[in-house]
């Protein structure tokens, strides 16, 4: 579906709020400072959408999660490795350098910290267009890229035409990004913009 | 020189040797790579999903009007419908909740469909290189029929 400057602008809104409370969830579980921004955020088709993930065949960490509720949907955190180990090792203060594909601790916090990025964009999408969401059980895969994302979309046997994509950028720690990606189900996007009022 | 000619997600595409096929992080979806040995011609598609049901607005994304399509245009490129033959990879399972009963697993299901339409079509199945928990990134050599299968944890192989 279309989406005019308006609504770019209330998910903008949307992206910049749940940015704020992923930082503030990070600053407390890592201990230190971070901040978080928003450099750039669309609404685009699927075939698109893999343009925007890079290579395809290059390996990050990625977080899934279901969003349930009345506008469900799916939402994923894409991590690239490095700033994936950056990660890891700011929560374990440590400077090993963990096996992303094997560690099952590294992945286990991995798997912590896109959740709660995840969750703290979904709980913005929920307080600013009050359309009940609830995030359900996260799961975590770390290959290539493009392999992850078809089978998220996918995972149901039907394809969503629109994928939103949130790039975020934190800062506190070095070199760190990461993609918030929002698919929604047939039917939620109109509700949520809707919901809006845009 | 061999050219490497990118297929993309829900795309299809056909050549003639020296050139090589290639589509990047394949998961649930399949590959399916088909070729004329004696021509040297041959086709690759990248599939999403097991049927259409109807909706033929990128028949390429569909097992059920896909594979037909690729082998109309891979005998238009002058490949002869008796010789061909096909090597198909992909069909992962890239996550696993707990409590999903199996039957809803996409991978497999596209794997499934694909084998049945090629069966339908009569062509040889060489070789298939499907199911796991990983991604493949495949190149297909139209030419000698050569289909090499890279992941990032179980090694690389050609089939």
């Amino acid at each position: 579906m279309e989406i005019n400057r308006l609504q770019l602008d209330a998910l903008r809104e949307i992206g910049n709020i749940g940015s704020g409370h992923a930082a503030t969830a990070l600053s407390t579980m890592l201990n230190r400072r971070i901040e978080m921004s928003v450099p750039e955020i669309k609404a685009i088709p699927f075939q698109e959408a893999a343009s925007v993930m890079g290579e395809l065949d290059i390996p990050q960490a990625v977080i899934y999660v279901k969003v349930e509720g009345e506008a469900p949907g799916k939402a994923v955190f894409f991590i690239p490795l490095e700033s994936a180990q950056i990660l890891v090792q700011a929560l374990f203060n440590s400077d090993e350098n963990y096996n992303l594909f094997e560690n099952e601790m590294a992945q286990s916090a991995l798997m912590e910290m896109g959740n709660i990025m995840v969750s703290s964009f979904i709980i913005a999408l929920t307080e600013f267009s009050k359309v009940p969401l609830a995030p359900s059980v996260p799961a975590l895969a770390v290959d290539m890229v493009g392999a992850i994302f078809d089978a998220i979309i996918l995972e149901d046997g039907v394809l969503e035409d629109t994928v939103i994509f949130i790039n975020t950028h934190l800062t506190g720690i070095p070199k760190i990004e990461g993609k918030f990606v929002f698919l929604p189900d047939e039917g939620s996007l109109t509700k949520l913009l809707g919901a809006l009022g845009v | 020189m061999n050219n490497v000619i990118s297929v993309g997600m829900a795309d299809l595409k056909v050549a003639k040797s020296p050139n090589i096929l290639m589509t990047a992080g394949l998961g649930s979806c399949i590959g399916i790579c088909i070729h004329d040995p004696f021509r040297k011609v041959g086709g690759m598609a990248h599939i999403m999903l097991p049927n259409s049901n109807g909706n033929d607005s990128n028949p390429a994304k569909y097992a059920d009007t896909a594979v037909e399509l690729l082998i109309k245009e891979i005998i238009n490129l002058g490949g002869s419908k008796t010789r061909l033959r096909a090597k198909i990879a992909g069909g992962a399972q890239m996550f696993s909740f707990a409590g999903k009963p199996p039957v809803l697993k996409i991978g497999d299901r596209n794997a499934e469909a694909v084998v049945a339409e090629l069966k339908r079509l009569g062509i040889p199945l060489l070789v298939s290189d499907v199911g796991g928990s990983f991604g493949r990134t495949i190149h297909f050599d139209v030419g000698s029929g050569a289909l090499k299968v890279r992941t990032i944890n179980h090694g690389e192989k050609v089939i």
